[in-house]
């Protein structure tokens, strides 16, 4: 197999940006709901207390719900194609699932070739989707429309978001553990979180059905 | 400063459970119940009227009123106490919907079977005592629109418009913030206290109990009549006219811990001497039933004629201010007066009547003021609906 | 070193998927927003029920108007305003009329001095 010598550019500028925008609202929602609504005060403290913290909330979910909007809009491109890869669910997906490509030790098995973004991203992709938009619909009545909408309403808007809550931090703990730390999933790190380019050699292992797609620009 | 007599008598109460969601604010009329988004809850007792709205509407079900069941089942079970009971219209027909029955149906027959089993001994209706308000209160407006009218010997009566009084909610309303409307207030007492006051002395006499062994319940729709009962004034059979007072629910849950199954109960009469009811004490229970009691009655006896359709649908509807005109024509006086009326239903929608009233620009004869929403089938006590379809 | 990238090609089944999720958002949103209207419905119309229940009721009873209430016509006749229906009695007053605001305190007192008064 010739080695392949070069960086494959993943993510671009408003790709990684958006990214760490949305990254940030998430901590800082996930911080300042758990303290107001558990009333764990030493978090709550870091925002000014259960009021400050509720509307800190607030404003970071605006935060949330705008930063992925004007991507969308202005990058509409680009949110197709992602929204098209991790809705391309082939047998190279399953194979990947059913041995969790080979990032649990006891699951041994091959992994087919992966597209930009491997069967368990692309999982995560529609979790997050929907999760993001059921946070949003519920949220925002709570907050602007608290005094309108009936009892029961309200409360089936907490319910929801409070379970969506528990499932999207798990998760995003789980994407911050393989994107983050995990030795052999955090050589992607630096494609969102700083440059955009990830290792030639490993994306054509990794992505290989994406890298094939690839066009060459020499130096 | 508040006029009134009792206050901070903390009947409603925010628990932990309260997820700072802000909700009851806007629910509550007079703006008692205070706290940021995000932050518990609480009450100011000095403004709160005790009327539960908060208490209903409630999505997480974090706020509680006081309970007197312990005290009634101790009652119930003393031998040396006769314990008599009086139902509020609105009760008969929610309280079916605690058992699975479908909403509104109408279950006074099993209200009063299940109220013998579990071991009152007189079962009375508040009903009789809604027809004696009508009675005192209806005089009392044809004595008010004698003096109006200049009718030698009335000079000393009450000023125009009258206010119903069967609110307690309502009448720490006026008391709190708007004490310059007070003269305008029917002096009838509701109908929960009348039957109080007569209970522990005509009852009393013709039962032959020692009023002293009787004890007086009542079962609301309502959290403010448990403020009600407690007022100083309300003593005027010589005993505390009503003892305790259990809502809907409390009643509800009585019946379950005896285990009566209620759904299949036979119906039962109430006792006779002060239990009897008649359709317009029945129409109580929702707004615009006061009044239209009332017109039934002061129609017949100003006009001396008798009404063929006794409905006064004018002022029936759910809107919160709502008025009306009756012509009614008066015997003694050769005349036919248009009675003016309004219907207000929801404190937050009275203060412009009661500033018109106070300003001396009102219009109105006549105005019934229920602090709940659609009446006292909507009140503080009443079985909790929270669906979402 | 070599650097790659994607080539921009947009296809149609991109175009056609990402307005498709755009679409599926406003439709959930408003099957969100349908659920909470109906919701609100639903809210109010148990008190229209209860009303109904009443209103029903009223028309069944054989006696509609509270002075044809003949236990109503006893008591007056036999403790209120004895031999007659007047009220507004004196024993009515005591009894079933009542005061308000800062006129309360004069009133209890008066009803303590008349506790004998009262049967």
């Amino acid at each position: 197999m010739s080695e392949i010598n070069g960086k494959v550019l993943k993510h671009g500028e408003q790709t990684r940006t958006m990214h760490w925008v949305h990254m940030i609202a998430f901590i800082i929602l996930a911080l300042t709901g758990i303290g107001f609504y558990f009333d764990i005060g030493f978090i709550a403290g870091i925002f000014g207390g259960e009021a400050n913290s509720s509307l800190v909330h607030r404003w970071a979910g605006v935060v949330f719900t705008v930063g992925p909007a004007l991507y969308i809009l202005l990058n509409f491109e680009r949110f197709a194609r992602f929204m098209n890869t991790i809705a391309t669910i082939t047998k190279d997906d399953i194979g990947w699932l059913k041995t969790m490509g080979g990032y649990i030790p006891f699951l041994k098995g091959e992994v087919p070739p992966q597209d930009k973004y491997n069967a368990g991203q692309k999982m995560l992709g529609h979790l997050i989707i929907i999760g993001c938009l059921l946070m949003i619909l519920t949220g925002f009545p709570m907050w602007l429309w608290r005094a309108v909408v009936p009892a029961a309403f309200l409360a089936f808007c907490y319910n929801i978001h409070f379970w969506v809550a528990v499932i999207l931090i798990l998760a995003i703990a789980g994407h911050f553990f393989l994107a983050a730390i995990h030795p052999k999933s955090r050589v992607e790190f630096a494609s969102m979180m700083m440059d955009g380019y990830i290792d030639a050699e490993i994306s054509a292992h990794h992505n290989e059905k994406w890298f094939n797609s690839l066009q060459e620009v020499k130096e | 400063m508040s006029t009134a007599t009792l206050t901070d008598t903390e009947i409603i109460k925010i628990t932990n459970k309260c997820k700072a969601c802000d909700h009851c604010t806007s629910v509550c009329p007079t703006g008692a119940a205070k706290g940021l988004l995000g932050q518990k809850h609480y009450i100011d007792y000095k403004t709160c009227i005790n009327c539960g709205q908060c208490l209903i509407n409630c999505p997480f079900g974090a706020i509680t009123d006081s309970s007197t069941v312990d005290q009634v089942n101790q009652a119930l079970k003393d031998p040396g106490k006769t314990v008599i009971v009086q139902e509020a219209p609105a009760v008969r027909v929610a309280l079916g919907e605690e058992f699975g029955l479908p909403i509104g149906t109408n279950v006074k027959g099993k209200m009063h079977a299940a109220l013998r089993k579990l071991g009152f001994d007189k079962v009375y209706d508040t009903e009789f005592a809604a027809d004696l308000t009508i009675m005192e209160e209806g005089t009392e407006l044809i004595h008010r629109v004698f003096k109006m009218a200049g009718v030698a010997g009335f000079e000393d009566r009450g000023p125009l418009p009258q206010f119903t009084s069967c609110c307690p909610a309502w009448i720490k309303y006026a008391e709190d913030k708007y004490p310059a409307v007070l003269p305008h207030l029917s002096s009838a007492k509701s109908p929960q206290q009348m039957f109080g006051a007569i209970a522990k002395t005509y009852a009393a006499k013709k039962q032959g109990v020692n009023p002293a062994d009787m004890v007086s319940v009542s079962v609301m729709p309502c959290t403010a009549k448990k403020y009600e009962s407690e007022r100083p004034e309300m003593i005027a059979s010589g005993f505390k006219d009503v003892d305790y007072v259990i809502t809907t629910r409390e009643l509800a849950s009585m019946i379950k811990d005896a285990g009566i199954d209620f759904a299949n109960l036979p119906d039962e009469e109430a006792d006779k001497l002060i239990g009897s009811s008649t359709g317009a004490a029945t129409i109580f229970g929702v707004t615009g039933g006061v009044m239209e009691a009332a017109l039934r009655t002061a129609y017949e006896v100003l006009s001396g004629e008798s009404l063929d359709k006794v409905e006064f649908k004018a002022v029936r509807g759910m809107q919160p201010v709502r008025e009306a005109t009756v012509e009614i024509p008066v015997k003694d006086l050769g005349i036919t007066l248009p009675v003016n009326v309004c219907i207000v239903t929801g404190t937050k929608y009275v203060d412009k009547v009661v500033e018109d009233v106070i300003a001396g620009r009102s219009n109105y004869h006549f105005i019934e003021v229920m602090n709940c929403p659609g009446g006292c089938i909507n009140g503080g006590g009443q079985p909790i609906r929270h669906e979402m379809y | 070193m070599s650097i790659f990238k994607e080539k921009s090609v947009f296809t149609r089944r991109q175009f056609l998927i990402g307005s498709g999720m755009l679409a599926a958002t406003a439709v959930i949103t408003g099957i969100f927003a349908k659920f909470g209207f109906d919701a609100y419905a639903v809210s109010q119309d148990y008190i229209a029920k209860r009303a109904a229940g009443l209103y029903n009721l009223d028309e069944k009873m054989a006696i509609r108007k509270s002075h044809e209430n003949p236990e109503i016509l006893q008591i007056y006749k036999d403790f209120l305003s004895p031999g007659e229906v007047s009220p507004v009695s004196e024993k009515a007053h005591h009894l079933l009329h009542t005061k308000y605001g800062r006129e309360i305190p004069a009133m209890i007192e008066e009803l303590h001095a008349h506790r004998h008064d009262a049967a």
